[in-house]
């Protein structure tokens, strides 16, 4: 599955109302740079617009300039990364994959909307009260 | 201080040093510069003329700030000492370093003064279980700075040291060539500045001392607004004048900012390896301290809330609605080796955070945030029922998803062995602790209160009160010991009841879960020779097969365990055994100089006299700090009642009078008298009738001011 940036952004606004941003209200613009190889191949310095608008729950997207509380800055491959699950924003924040100017609030935000990692299910198998006390007793 | 080290920080930055002001770290030796889980600085020593210094004095000046008296040379004796080497240190985003050389001798001295620096860039995860690095290291000297610098990837941490006076720079540090003049002095200034990210990107590059000055300014002036914003106590017993004390400044030390709401903090959880948001430490320490300022609870609901999760991740045992457990920001994090990103591993944080919002309420009266976590409390409330109850049996329990890097106990008792049968044999997962019901019970009820009060959602409050009871009639019948009279630690994967007598049942108090009847046989057991030790209650009882005094959550009595128990006896009229608790942790406290341990031995009181330290790497622990906060009101009885503060005294006769002056709240600001008449130290190890006398002296305004009677059981 590959979700491309603009799917990514046309789902959210879809949905149009996403309970978790209820009471919450932030522009984030994010600048969205093709691969350094592709780039020099095809487009210097090819940087994508997005504006993601979030008013008490409301999405809304644009790539029309207006002001924003927080421009990301990250790479397409990065960025579809983490609109499928694979790459947690926080990790990608403190690994120096993305940047982010302005309000850092705005990312926490968002990232809210990503989705799990594939796979995930969150449901493992139970485990015996003998299994466990026969681990403790070989370590 | 903990064992010759010195320690002072800010936020999450902090240096751990020798009694030199020296840092000499091995890749497992926890000292050094740390900020956001790095160490930025291994090695830190300084010489003068190629010799080591030794300490005459070191003074802890303020929590961020501390001061070295040292001479040349390593002798024990300071004979012909010409010469002293005063450093003085201040933590900020890095650290501020004064080095000043005063020579005594009629003649001049020429002195060779080298510091030597050096990173290893670890991840805190890192220094506790020595893993290699993966990375690449490079130091640069540039005009006049040293630059340590270390990348992996895209990740880079860098190290900027400047210095005012001119310095040879080299790899290994900075050497100062200077002539000091007969009873003449030289000093300089050290920035040591840690930097995520290229350190060019900071703004302004090399860091100007002005503002490092106007920083150091704010901090001492923080503290001091801390300190005089704090309710004033007075009190007859003087012990308890210093705990108090101790309990604002050692707050003032643990409050934490995070990326996203710089300028307002929360509870960290404990000092230095645990200077982050843990949604469990936060949130108790927030409860703990609600009667004296309520900042840290607003900081702590909005930063808990901002990071709720909202999906599936296995790795980090997150779903929809959870409470985070544990936030890092270091290597190991970013790589996602492991899952702090945050970590969602806990069991309890979820409820917790709807009683925290509920009791901030009681206190604050602040509708706003109430109604700005409508969702976040909603989701929360949806967890406990939806994903929290793993064998669908209306119970909340735990497993952890990632078997290498989760956290096998996602309750309060966190280690390997803390749940188990009286034989000692270990239940298997998933484990449905006793006290998740309780709180999840608690935050059912609180929840109904303020979709009534705020939220204008009566069906939902119907919903919550009706659910609430279903758990409680259940819970009192499937967690019952028939044979013990307790509640059993927890259900295990067949249901089955965990049978072992543990300070849990104190918690379930303080929840509202148990049935009245009950009520009585669970003060007598909290009290009893097997929980009580004489200063507080023991984690795990003494007659059970893993009981050890010693044993972290198998016999240690903690002092955040006991605040809350206090609590719980009080809300069930059992004044006279609260008050107990109260009198064994506060003369524990001043035994410990006010500063209580994260747990101490469980041993009895008459068989060591003093309370045996559980020795643990943090000092001030977070929820050690806010346990007398609690016992203070739990001996005073100060309960929030509509816009009023009841006052209820039940204290120990030892405390004698006893004044908290201006406590702040949705009443402006009120005071509190009692006077202690409960003989705690007569020997009387049965649970008596709970007390119904004296009952509680409303306080509308702060004019009104009576000593309220303290029941006498």
């Amino acid at each position: 599955m590959v979700t491309t940036v603009e799917s990514f952004f046309a789902n959210l606004c879809e949905i149009g109302h996403v309970a978790t941003f209820e009471r919450e209200s932030a522009t984030i613009r994010f600048d969205i740079k093709e691969p350094a190889e592709r780039e020099q191949a095809h487009n210097a310095d090819k940087v994508e617009r997005w504006y993601v608008t979030v008013a008490d729950g409301r999405v809304n997207m644009t790539r029309q300039d207006r002001p924003a509380d927080a421009i990301v800055h990250v790479s397409r491959p990065d960025f579809e990364a983490m609109a499928t699950g694979r790459l947690n924003a926080q990790a990608a924040f403190l690994r120096g994959l993305l940047t982010v100017e302005g309000k850092v609030a705005a990312l926490v935000m968002f990232q809210r909307c990503l989705p799990g990692p594939p796979g995930s299910t969150g449901r493992v198998a139970p485990i015996s009260s003998k299994t466990v006390t026969a681990q403790r007793r070989d370590t | 201080m903990t064992g010759g080290l010195v320690q002072i920080l800010e936020g999450n930055t902090f240096v751990v040093s020798d009694d030199r002001g020296d840092i000499e770290a091995s890749a497992v030796d926890p000292t050094g510069l740390f900020s956001f889980d790095t160490r930025f600085l291994s090695r830190w020593v300084l010489t003068v003329n190629g010799e080591r210094l030794t300490a005459l004095s070191t003074d802890d000046l303020q929590y961020f700030q501390a001061r070295f008296f040292l001479v040349p040379g390593i002798s024990t004796v300071y004979v012909n000492a010409t010469m002293t080497v005063i450093r003085q240190r201040e933590v900020a985003d890095g650290f501020h370093e004064e080095l000043r050389v005063l020579n005594h001798d009629a003649r001049p001295v020429d002195l060779a003064i080298r510091i030597d620096a050096g990173s290893d860039f670890a991840d805190l995860f890192e220094v506790k279980d020595a893993l290699k690095k993966r990375g690449t290291y490079e130091t640069r000297a540039t005009g006049g700075n040293l630059v340590l610098s270390y990348r992996r990837e895209t990740y880079v941490r860098e190290t900027w040291i400047g210095s005012s006076e001119p310095a040879e720079v080299d790899e290994n540090g900075l050497m100062y060539t200077v002539t000091i003049p007969p009873h003449g002095e030289w000093s300089t200034v050290l920035d040591v500045v840690a930097s995520a990210g290229p350190a060019e990107i900071l703004p302004g590059g090399h860091p100007g001392t002005a503002g490092r000055r106007r920083v150091r300014r704010n901090m001492a002036r923080g503290l001091e607004k801390w300190l005089e914003r704090a309710p004033d106590l007075r009190c007859d017993w003087e012990p308890l004048e210093q705990i108090y004390r101790r309990c604002l400044t050692d707050l003032a030390a643990l409050r934490f900012s995070t990326m996203t709401m710089p300028g307002r903090s929360l509870p960290a959880a404990g000092l230095p390896w645990f200077m982050t948001i843990f949604g469990r430490d936060s949130i108790f320490t927030s409860l703990q301290a609600l009667p004296f300022t309520s900042e840290l609870a607003a900081t702590t609901l909005r930063a808990l809330a901002e990071r709720q999760g909202t999906r599936i991740d296995d790795f980090r045992d997150e779903d929809p609605g959870r409470i985070l457990h544990e936030m890092r920001y270091g290597e190991l994090t970013a790589f996602e080796e492991r899952p702090h990103s945050p970590y969602y591993g806990s069991a309890d944080a979820t409820a917790l955070f709807v009683i925290l919002l509920d009791e901030y309420e009681r206190w604050t009266g602040d509708h706003r945030l109430v109604r700005d976590l409508e969702q976040p409390a909603r989701a929360a409330l949806c967890w406990i029922d939806k994903y929290a109850d793993l064998q669908d049996n209306g119970y909340v329990s735990y497993q952890r998803r990632d078997t290498t890097t989760g956290l096998e106990n996602q309750c309060w008792k966190d280690s390997w062995d803390s749940i188990s049968y009286r034989n000692g044999d270990l239940p298997g997962f998933p484990r449905a602790t006793c006290e998740l019901q309780g709180y999840a019970y608690d935050a059912k009820v609180r929840a109904a209160r303020l979709a009534r009060l705020v939220w204008r959602d009566d069906a939902l409050a119907d919903q919550l009160e009706r659910e609430a009871a279903g758990l409680k009639r259940r819970f009192n019948r499937d967690f019952w010991v028939q044979d013990g009279e307790y509640f059993a630690v927890a259900l295990d994967a067949d249901g089955r009841q965990v049978d072992s007598l543990t300070s849990n049942n104190g918690h379930l108090l303080w929840s509202g879960i148990v049935d009245k009847s009950k009520a009585r046989a669970v003060a007598r057991h909290l009290l009893g020779p097997r929980l009580f030790s004489g200063w507080g209650v023991r984690t795990l009882a003494e007659s059970e097969a893993r009981y050890n005094p010693i044993g972290y959550h198998t016999g240690a009595v903690w002092p955040f365990d006991n605040s809350f128990i206090a609590w719980g006896l009080r809300r069930y009229g059992f004044k006279e055994e609260a008050a107990r608790i109260v009198a064994g942790v506060l003369e524990a406290a001043e035994i410990f100089a006010g500063r209580l341990p994260e747990a101490f031995g469980g041993y009895p009181r008459d068989l060591t006299r003093y309370p045996v330290e559980y020795p643990t790497a943090c000092s001030p622990q977070a929820w050690s700090t806010g346990a007398p906060l609690l016992l203070l009101r739990v001996a005073l009885g100060l309960e929030p009642e509509g816009e009023h503060l009841l006052v209820d005294p039940a204290m120990p006769k030892r405390i004698g009078h006893l004044e908290l002056l201006d406590l702040p709240g949705r009443w402006k600001q009120i005071d509190a008298f009692g006077r202690g008449r409960i003989d705690t130290e007569r020997e009387d190890s049965r649970a008596s009738k709970p007390s119904r006398r004296g009952g509680p002296s409303r306080h509308g305004a702060a004019a009104s001011r009576s000593r309220g009677s303290g029941a006498s059981g």
